[in-house]
């Protein structure tokens, strides 16, 4: 299934035409409008994974991002990896926070699924730490995504 | 929840589930994303065991 392209050219008129200041003003609105949609799909693909992708129907690369975020959540939780907190003691946690944290929603679901805490004197532990942080990566990346094609780049 | 995988099973889940993930983002076409799927894994998996044994002279 190809995924539908939301690449909208100008209107041809509007580069033939030399463009009056109503013409201007209403294309700079609808350009700051799309601007504002677009950022508003890249948090909503950054909080719910795959959301940013299904508010523009592209279920193939929705699914594909919940899925991967989710899988890489569940098995970090389930290795017992560490998943960081506000409260860091030094920028590599502030960092960690921040790569955990951008999976989303999926961070406080990682956080009620890893009830005995995290474990990394083994290196189960230390590979979940790393499923978690990608996980976050990944959504992130997966939400620019959602923006920029939002915005009407190719994607 | 306890998930009890090897270095090797840990090494192989991830790579297949980021390059699906960058399949699907990257490319369009469904046989394009295999290709592209197919074609990360099998880098994320050599890269990876080619870094582990650049490695084994330093782990004793």
């Amino acid at each position: 299934m190809e995924e539908p392209l939301n690449e909208q050219l100008p209107p041809e008129d509007s580069v033939a035409a030399p463009a009056s200041a109503p013409v201007h003003s209403a294309q700079v609105q609808q350009d700051d409008g799309r601007e504002l949609l677009a950022l508003m799909i890249g948090v909503a693909g950054w909080a719910v994974p795959g959301l940013g992708h299904a508010l523009q129907k592209m279920w193939g690369r929705a699914l594909a991002v919940f899925l991967a975020v989710g899988a890489l959540v569940m098995l970090g939780a389930g290795m017992r990896g560490n998943l960081f907190t506000s409260r860091g003691e030094d920028a590599f946690a502030t960092l960690g926070y921040l790569a955990d944290l951008g999976a989303g929603a999926f961070y406080w679901v990682a956080r009620s699924v890893e009830t005995a805490g995290p474990d990394v004197s083994h290196s189960a532990g230390d590979y979940g730490t790393r499923f978690l942080a990608t996980a976050g990566v990944l959504n992130l990346l997966a939400a620019l995504h959602a923006y920029e094609a939002a915005r009407g780049r190719k994607a | 929840m306890n998930v009890p995988l090897t270095h090797l099973q840990s090494m192989l889940l991830f790579a297949l589930i980021i390059s699906l993930a960058f399949g699907t983002l990257g490319r369009r076409r469904p046989i394009e994303r295999l290709k592209y799927a197919a074609w990360s894994f099998f880098l994320f998996v050599i890269v990876g065991v080619a870094i582990g044994w650049l490695m084994y002279p330093f782990s004793r």
